[in-house]
């Protein structure tokens, strides 16, 4: 039961003698794996998955998929980074831009809110589910969190931390962590656009006070 | 789960350095103990009954007298852990502080406690995210409302100025931050930091700024000292 339907696909298909060049086959083999991780994962939980899952999900030979990853946990590692580089992608298109910095945090929020809104599943994968892999979990969480941290400064331009709160970015990106996670955790991910006006008031504060951070907020 | 809960708190977080007295602590506060030293040391997901009995230095079937698995062991470390660090703040200010000076000194003394035993800092953060999101509420039922008392009794509570649920989530974030970085010891440099989280929501910016500003001053007279 556990691999047939990636077996039976590979005997229909043998590799190599289909006329599809073999990037392409491998291609979209690696992202039908990456998706497959994503929902089955989601659905089971990652210690009770068993590659067998990920290909019955993905429609993918258990030969194909080593080919691709050593194992469980890389094509787990590798679909969370996919997404995280998406999600940066994004953000990095309304952020980056010339203009006064608040506005844009705002632009950069919504964009963050309304990625993680757009499929709850995902969502689940992204924050909660990366957090069970065991002691794999702490580099891609510092990764990640350091990366969002060096994203933010870089568009900051005057309005950086203070030096009575050196950290001040961080705390940023920690907040809006710690709210998405909440609100996905609960199940409310849809929801969260709707938090974008109260989220960017808590984020500015520490930057710009609470009276230019509530003009901000509500444009 | 209750009855066993009894005299055995005076051990761990405040001397972690101190001999494993082995004679002097319950049972059921070793099988604790040895759950939190071995999520620190590689996690929850990684830690198996048999690290828990081995460094309890207890037989599996006593393990099982007084948890049903490592879960439910989990929530006890959990619970320890958050009475632990609850006895630490209360400890570290009299009644006669200002509200903004009573939570900056019970932030001081918690980051300290958590740095010397980095264990509670990686069960409290990364552990709880990952086995048990709903323990948060817990130990956050067990925060926000102390602090809410605090500003209370000086008259000024009623306005919220940020939402201290999310002030506590930042809290997780950064410490969580901390350890992932390696940095678990040195959690205490992020004091001017989560001084100005625990202050702001009731406080407000500047309230919190200033306390912050001597946070970091008083952080640095220490160094100084040392």
């Amino acid at each position: 039961m556990i691999d047939s339907p990636g077996d039976l696909r590979r005997w229909r298909l043998p590799r190599g003698r289909h006329g599809l060049p073999r990037e392409l086959v491998e291609r979209s083999q690696r992202e039908r794996l990456l998706a497959a991780v994503v929902r089955v994962t989601v659905a089971n939980g990652y210690e009770s998955t068993t590659v067998g899952d990920i290909l019955g999900e993905a429609g993918v030979g258990r030969e194909s998929f080593y080919e691709l990853f050593d194992d469980k946990l890389d094509c787990m590692l590798a679909a969370h980074k996919g997404l995280v580089d998406s999600l940066g992608e994004q953000v990095r298109e309304v952020y980056l831009v010339e203009g006064p910095w608040p506005p844009r945090m705002r632009a950069a929020l919504a964009v963050t809110l309304d990625w993680f809104a757009a499929d709850p599943e995902v969502a689940r994968f992204t924050l909660v589910e990366i957090s069970t892999v065991g002691p794999a979990f702490r580099p891609i969480f510092q990764a990640g969190f350091a990366r969002a941290v060096a994203l933010l400064r870089e568009g900051m331009g005057e309005c950086g931390p203070k030096p009575e709160l050196a950290q001040a970015t961080e705390l940023a990106v920690g907040a809006i962590l710690a709210r998405i996670y909440e609100e996905v955790v609960l199940g409310r991910a849809a929801e969260l656009p709707r938090l974008l006006p109260d989220l960017t008031y808590e984020l500015l504060v520490p930057f710009i006070g609470e009276e230019q951070a509530r003009a901000a907020a509500q444009p | 789960m209750q009855k066993h809960r009894s005299s055995e708190k005076a051990d761990s977080t405040l001397r972690p350095t101190a001999p494993p007295d082995i004679s002097g602590r319950s049972q059921r506060q070793r099988i604790v103990d040895a759950m939190i030293d071995s999520c620190a040391e590689k996690t929850y997901a990684a830690t198996t009954i048999t690290d828990i009995v081995a460094g309890a230095h207890i037989s599996r079937t006593t393990f099982y007298k007084h948890f049903e698995d490592k879960r439910a062991c989990f929530g006890a470390a959990i619970d320890h852990c958050v009475e632990q660090l609850q006895e630490v703040a209360a400890a570290a200010h009299s009644s006669e502080d200002a509200p903004g000076d009573a939570t900056r000194k019970a932030v001081t003394v918690v980051l300290q406690a958590l740095a010397a035993r980095p264990g509670l800092a990686q069960m409290l953060t990364g552990d709880a995210i990952a086995v048990e999101p709903m323990a948060i509420e817990r130990y956050r039922k067990a925060t926000i409302p102390a602090l809410e008392a605090l500003w209370a009794r000086s008259g000024r509570s009623g306005k919220a100025h940020t939402d201290p649920r999310l002030a506590f989530g930042q809290f997780q974030v950064l410490v969580l931050n901390q350890i992932a970085t390696g940095k678990a010891d040195r959690l205490p440099e992020l004091l001017p930091e989560i001084v100005y989280l625990a202050v702001s929501p009731f406080g407000g910016h500047e309230e919190a700024l200033n306390q912050s500003q001597l946070a970091r001053k008083s952080a640095a007279g220490e160094a100084v000292l040392q």
